[in-house]
């Protein structure tokens, strides 16, 4: 576990001196802090607004460097000759991927956690009020970036980094339209058409099953089953989608 | 260094050739009779899908371009394509109580166009808002008020009124509204609308709400203020032949013992074209 | 303590690129072995098969059949690694790292005792000559520093075994002398040393043994003196006062420049060169042996496999 803890710590320490971070972390804060214009526009509540731009914020760049960032510390390392000097030491190969895993959620974590904290500054700063549920929505965020993180980490051992980074791209695009998309395919005519897409949607992850950002804006009473089956649900997810990735990186031969 | 500060400027001579050409196509206007752009709107099941669970998102951006959009253009028969962007709206984000206020509020400042139509509509999107939000109280006087006074249908305003009084939180206020109107023989005059808005302007429970009822409030001081203050207008121009220019030529001749002034506390204008009473209205607390 | 540090028996290895594509033969049944504190070069062509033989000892590679011993120990324990100091071709770049952060995270990985890690990476960043830059990124590294970095990970751990793989290519003189120099440090301390390489000078300089690699299997091995002769195989002579185009002794080569002439003439010639040139008054500036160099063996090798 201590080569699991290294290569962690190792991939954090890289992925937050590389400048490109910086850019997305940027973006993620005007984008929250100019929701504060866009306030300005509306007629009505203004909070609303806020909310709603700031926890989109959150979730599509936490994506971003979750997609990019697999892509710079995971992918690279496994597609060039980097990883070779780990590999030929005492560790085995579930180590890299885990440490890998823990490294690049860690990253998306400390970004998560910066883009809350302005979030909730904002609203405090324009409605006078500390809104604790934006913390809950945070923490949800990130219930479904360690599920995206993970799929990342699995494409990154897969394949070549671009690709890698397009498949995550996909599974978070397909991870919020297949409960809907599985609604609307309920009509098709046929029953072995229904039943394969039945089973694609259960094999895909449902990121809408973290998704209660309108229960924050709005208010909402939040129906605690609800959390609890979904963190388990992301964690099941997790340790899957994990296993999977250490399955194929185990028999690799890295070239 | 100089070459790149000679760069620099090509660019900026080219960056201002860009803004004057825009500048200059805006001037030209295009033919757009049917509001095209409101027919490439998505469904909203299409919109929520693309929205990759931001659907509160796409209401507010299309929430924002409603107001920007038709607060531009001149009031037309515009009205029942607002009704599909509302829809769309509220379809997304049923919980927006804002699209259901402002969205009624907008459809009926639109002129021309059936009445009926526009009343139908109005009235849709209230009883959306209702259906989706049974607990809020606001909506519902909202809707009464509205219907009282732009539409002049005291039984559908009393309708909602009634609803009003049902929800929880609602204030004794409304509840002596629904009085009055119940009673077809007692009147509702300007004064029970100022009592009625000076006490919903106390009693607001946040900054929003403070607005919208002094709005409510502002219009109706204006028009007890226009029934006294436009016959002394009319008398000063009968009179002296041309309507007065400031309030200060109606104190000197007698008629006005000092400057009028408005429910914000400021002075009102005179309009001379006219020569009648000009409400400077502000929406919001600027 | 076993006297046989590496052993690598009827080492297989096919590389299947893709669907489209056809396999690749790298490995075709490689075997040898290096004992205890010998610094042992592993010489062969690019393509030989030298690096997938390093991946396969390291496991970052599966080799198809064969079997690998590291220290007397399976290869894929956990403990064969820790007793391993490994050094890639091309060392990676961690660009926002420090020297002497990749020197701690290899410590990590190592297992290495934490209270006398700092001191332990100092005198490694000592003994590979960064302790200077051992504080920068290693994105301002030269080629040769990173290099150097990189030895400096493989001896943290104290290895038994040092397994480098082309650890001289890319680098100066200088930088070649210090790795040179290294090596036979790590030697004379009981290190044993085997590493790759396609520049023949580095192996006839250090190496005790030599294994030959061609077309993915080992074609000679032993001590370089056994595997080249010490006999000349021909000689090399310079003069003046004659041409080439007059002797009569057989030559099998010769040149004319700014009046000087050279020939190489076999060692049996040797003799009836050196009368012929005397008979024709020809003034002999410079006579020199040449012997078969490890150079002559590999292209006889590699000819021989029609590589």
């Amino acid at each position: 576990m201590r080569a699991v803890r290294a290569i962690a710590a190792n991939t954090f320490r890289e992925a937050i001196r590389d400048r490109i971070l910086y850019l997305f972390i940027g973006f993620a804060v005007v984008m929250v802090v100019s929701s504060k214009l866009f306030g300005m526009l509306t007629v009505g509540d203004e909070t609303k607004i806020i909310k709603d731009i700031g926890l989109a914020a959150m979730l599509f760049f936490s994506m971003l460097i979750a997609v990019m960032m697999s892509m710079i510390l995971i992918s690279r390392e496994v597609d060039s000759r980097t990883v070779f000097n780990i590999l030929a030491k005492p560790v085995r190969r579930w180590h890299f991927v885990l440490g890998k895993y823990l490294g690049l959620v860690s990253i998306v974590a400390a970004n998560l956690a910066l883009i809350t904290f302005v979030l909730m500054l904002m609203v405090l700063v324009v409605a006078g009020e500390l809104d604790l549920m934006l913390l809950f929505a945070g923490a949800m965020t990130m219930l479904e970036m360690l599920v995206l993180a993970a799929f990342a980490t699995l494409f990154a051992v897969l394949t070549r980094p671009i690709l890698g980074s397009l498949m995550t791209l996909a599974v978070f695009v397909v991870g919020h339209m297949s409960a809907d998309l599985w609604l609307l395919t309920r009509q098709l005519p046929g029953a072995l058409t229904r039943t394969v897409i039945a089973v694609v949607y259960y094999l895909l992850p449902n990121l809408e099953r973290f998704n209660f950002r309108t229960e924050v804006v709005h208010d909402l009473a939040i129906p605690g089953a609800a959390v609890g089956w979904a963190v388990l649900y992301a964690f099941t997810l997790v340790v899957v989608v994990l296993f999977l990735a250490n399955l194929r990186f185990r028999g690799k031969d890295l070239k | 260094m100089k070459r790149t500060l000679a760069s620099l400027s090509v660019i900026a001579v080219l960056l201002g050739a860009v803004v004057l050409l825009e500048v200059r196509l805006g001037k030209i206007t295009r033919e757009d009779p049917l509001g095209r752009e409101l027919l490439y709107l998505p469904s909203p099941e299409m919109l929520k899908i693309m929205s990759l669970g931001n659907p509160g998102l796409i209401a507010d951006v299309l929430y924002l371009w409603s107001i920007q959009y038709y607060s531009y253009y001149q009031p037309h028969e515009r009205f029942l394509y607002l009704d599909t962007v509302y829809n769309l709206i509220t379809d997304l984000d049923p919980l927006y109580v804002d699209a259901y206020r402002i969205g009624a509020l907008i459809m009926q400042i639109q002129t021309g166009g059936d009445e009926e139509e526009l009343e139908a509509a109005v009235r849709r999107l209230f009883d959306k808002g209702l259906r989706n939000l049974p607990d809020n109280w606001q909506l519902a006087e909202a809707a009464a008020w509205d219907f009282f006074i732009r539409f002049k249908d005291r039984e559908t305003a009393l309708h909602y009124a009634e609803i009003a009084t049902q929800r929880p939180g609602a204030p004794p206020r409304i509840k002596r509204m629904v009085g009055v109107w119940r009673d077809k023989e007692s009147a509702w005059t300007l004064d029970d609308s100022i009592e009625y808005w000076r006490r919903a302007v106390e009693d607001a429970e946040n900054e929003w709400d403070h607005v919208l009822c002094m709005n409510q409030f502002y219009d109706a001081v204006t028009a007890r203020d226009r029934k006294t203050l436009e016959p002394l207008l009319d008398v000063f121009a009968a009179r002296y032949g041309v309507c007065p220019e400031s309030w200060e030529d109606l104190i000197r001749a007698g008629a006005l013992g000092r400057v009028p002034l408005d429910a914000y506390g400021d002075p009102y204008g005179i309009g001379i074209e006219d020569c009648r009473l000009v409400a400077y209205k502000k929406f919001k607390d600027q | 303590m076993t006297d046989i540090q590496l052993s690598v028996r009827d080492l297989q290895k096919t590389f299947h690129p893709g669907l489209f594509e056809a396999s690749v033969e790298v490995l075709k049944g490689l075997s040898f072995e290096v004992a205890r504190g010998e610094i042992f070069g592993f010489l062969g062509p690019n393509g030989a098969g030298k690096t997938t033989t390093i991946k396969a000892i390291t496991e970052i590679i599966y080799p198809d059949a064969g079997e690998i011993t590291v220290c007397g120990l399976p290869h894929t324990s956990l403990e064969a690694k820790r007793r391993i100091g490994f050094m890639s071709e091309s060392p990676y770049i961690y660009r926002h790292l420090t020297g002497r952060e990749y020197l701690w995270f290899s410590g990590e990985l190592l297992g290495l005792d934490r209270s006398g890690l700092a001191d332990r990476i100092s005198g490694v960043l000592d003994q590979v000559g960064m302790s200077g830059p051992a504080d920068r990124t290693m994105g301002t590294y030269s080629k040769g520093m990173l290099q150097r970095v990189a030895l400096g990970q493989a001896l943290l751990g104290e290895p038994e075994l040092l397994i480098l793989d082309e650890p001289m290519s890319g680098l100066d003189p200088v930088g070649r002398r210090n790795v040179r120099d290294i090596i036979l440090t790590q030697a004379a301390a009981g290190v044993t040393v085997f590493f790759s390489t396609h520049i023949i000078p580095d192996v006839e300089m250090i190496c005790d043994r030599v294994a030959i690699i061609v077309d993915g299997r080992v074609r000679a091995i032993g001590a370089v003196s056994e595997l080249v002769s010490d006999e000349p195989t021909s000689y090399e002579a310079t003069f003046v006062g004659a041409v080439p185009s007059d002797l009569r002794t057989p030559l099998e080569a010769h040149h004319v420049a700014s009046g000087a002439s050279w020939v190489r003439v076999a060692t049996e010639n040797h003799d009836s060169l050196i009368q012929e040139l005397g008979d024709r008054g020809a003034k002999v500036v410079s006579l020199d042996p040449v012997r078969t160099t490890l150079e002559d063996l590999l292209m006889r090798h590699y000819e021989e496999t029609g590589s």
